[in-house]
């Protein structure tokens, strides 16, 4: 899980992803089919076009406003291995990780669609070899990788009941 | 180095010494709320766990809230899912028509002074007004509380704001709410904690208070606290609170930003449609039409807000063409303001009360659905696009005080240019 590859899709600033990527708005409606239509109408297209494993490259403030961590089961069923972000909305920051979805804030400038990229979440960098662009990010604190590994925080306190994460931060 | 409130608070749950802000820290978490527009998938997935894997289940509340009556059959049988569940595991539970879980909480008290508080809900901050670190989490978040009694926090930068000098009658703590969003944007405080102190604080009500730390969830901070005072401590012994264990900040606390308000200048705001910072002064807009007036929510529907409503609309009439709906955001609200005679007032200017629960502050509440280019203004937290279940219409946010004055004169009005704009309650 430290080293993730995978194709940048290119979303806006301020996406809200209850109103985007949840059932909040629609509801009676399933994760499965949210995962065909997910961020329509910021981005028509984005959802049918994902591929299994590309990464969310966003903009500011991703998941502003939004609190439902629904929206990252649907962007798991979408086939999302990462989201990077200049900045994201705090609740669904903390989300993404209880619900074992890696997260980095970093500098989006100069990806665009389809770059192959490399994010390296122990040391903190962001690659994308096309453009010739590394990026230094402050790496992901031991216990938020160990949660991301265990794939969510239930998964992870099932193993270690009493939250031992060992190593540098407990 | 000394630290701010959030510092200490996590660090204490966290095995005693001050946390640092960015560090992250294993807290206990002293008391936990789960409401009904995200316990329908949480408790399906925390039954699976079984009883035996939830030691901690009883100090964490159900509220049955947002959908205060049903809308629609998911929600009503989420509700009695909650209800049984609350059985089962013997789970304290608010059930329809006790209120809002921001109210019913400290109401109920369930918390005090130095706790730690989750809920599954963004205005959670509101426990900070008695100067408990709340912060707004996930299902997922209630499930490892009711498992292990812990939580994982980033302890958070703070920015302290002292608001300088009393509020005007008229104005209100939503003011300098709406102020601080007018100068930081929406989510300007995002991943901070607020620390809100000076003397405009110490002369406002707990209901004022509650407003402040509510409404901070739209500058997206982590939790807003304020230090607590005599106020604070009498208002958790008549809610039956523990013992209260204040928190203050060290003088010499690091702060990420210090911001200074001049309470006892400021005028009414409001946030124009759609976008919460889109702030201007009452005055600059004044003569607005409005079609529909709101008070209620979890951020303005506590007694003091029906009270100055109440104070202005007495032996009036609504505006013609103005509609007005009041949600009280608790039962014991309600109980108190039927025993003071407030809803005779506002039933006979043209009002209609609701109970109490979030009611039309969002349309998955299924209270309120605007129409097309209709003008709402509301007490309420929030007015993106649509929060009112139609595009096209708009929707202003101001105090109940600028509310119930507009809906008065059927136009945004400035609170402290009708009767009864200048009531408040005497400290
Ligand atoms: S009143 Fe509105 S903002 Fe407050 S908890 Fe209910 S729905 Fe949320």
């Amino acid at each position: 899980m430290n080293i993730i590859k995978g194709c940048a899709r290119i979303i806006g600033d301020e996406v809200s992803t209850d109103i985007h990527c949840s059932s909040k708005y629609l509801p009676g409606k399933d994760a499965a089919y949210i995962a065909t239509v997910a961020f329509e109408q910021v981005a028509p297209g984005f959802a049918k076009a994902f591929n299994k494993g590309d990464v969310i490259v966003a903009g500011k403030n991703f998941g502003i406003n939004s609190s439902r961590e629904q929206a990252v089961h649907v962007m798991h069923r979408m086939g999302v291995s990462a989201i990077i972000a200049p900045s994201f909305g705090r609740q669904f920051y903390r989300n993404a990780i209880n619900n074992g979805m890696p997260v980095i804030e970093c500098d989006i400038s100069g990806i665009v669609a389809g770059d192959a990229m490399e994010i390296d979440l122990a040391a903190g960098r962001i690659v994308v070899p096309a453009k010739n662009i590394t990026r230094a990010v402050p790496p992901l604190p031991a216990t938020v990788r160990t949660l991301l590994e265990a794939g969510g925080l239930i998964p992870f306190l099932q193993k270690h009941p009493d939250w031992n994460v060992g190593g540098e931060a407990a | 180095m000394g630290h701010t409130i959030a510092e200490k608070i996590l660090g204490q749950h966290a095995g005693g010494r001050p946390a640092n802000a960015g560090e992250i820290v294993v807290a206990d978490v002293d008391f936990a709320m789960i409401h009904d527009a995200r316990a329908g998938n949480a408790l399906k997935m925390i039954e699976k766990l079984g009883a035996k894997s939830l030691p901690h289940v009883k100090r964490v509340a159900l509220v049955l809230d947002h959908y205060s009556p049903p809308p629609n059959m998911e929600a009503a049988n989420t509700h009695v899912a909650m209800r049984a569940f609350a059985d089962k595991y013997g789970s304290p539970l608010y059930d329809v028509g006790d209120g809002i879980c921001h109210q019913v909480l400290p109401e109920g008290g369930h918390l005090t002074c130095g706790d730690l508080v989750v809920g599954t809900d963004t205005h959670s901050t509101t426990y900070g007004a008695f100067n408990a670190f709340g912060t707004g989490v996930e299902g997922t978040d209630v499930s490892a509380v009711m498992m292990t009694g812990k939580l994982w926090f980033r302890v958070p930068e703070t920015i302290r704001i002292e608001l300088n000098g009393p509020l005007q009658p008229g104005v209100w703590a939503k003011d300098v709410t709406l102020t601080m969003l007018g100068k930081l944007g929406a989510e300007g405080a995002n991943y901070r904690a607020l620390e809100y102190c000076g003397s405009g604080v110490s002369a406002m009500a707990i209901d004022d208070r509650m407003t402040l730390s509510n409404h901070a969830a739209e500058l997206g901070a982590k939790a807003a606290l304020l230090e607590a005072d005599e106020k604070t401590f009498a208002w958790l012994k008549a809610h039956g609170a523990a013992a209260p264990k204040p928190v203050k900040a060290d003088a010499d606390a690091v702060y990420a930003q210090r911001i200074v308000i001049d309470t006892a200048t400021l005028a009414p705001q409001v946030a124009r449609q759609h976008n919460i910072d889109d702030v201007v002064a009452v005055p600059d807009v004044a003569g607005k039409k409005i079609q529909v007036a709101l008070i209620g929510t979890c951020t303005n529907g506590r007694l003091d807000d029906i009270r100055q409503a109440a104070a202005i609309l007495k032996g009036k009439k609504l505006a013609k063409g103005v509609r007005m709906i009041i949600t009280p955001a608790s039962r014991a609200i309600y109980l108190a303001a039927m025993r003071e005679g407030l809803f005779e007032i506002l039933t006979a200017a043209g009002a209609s009360v609701e109970a109490a629960g979030c009611g039309t502050c969002v349309n998955i509440t299924g209270h309120y659905i605007a129409a097309d280019d209709q003008v709402v203004i509301s007490s309420a937290n929030r007015n993106f696009k649509g929060r009112l279940g139609n595009p096209k219409s708009e929707i202003w946010i101001g105090s109940a005080a600028t509310v119930a004055a507009s809906a008065l004169t059927g136009v945004v009005t400035d609170a402290r240019t009708v009767a009864g704009g200048d009531w408040r309650a005497a400290a």
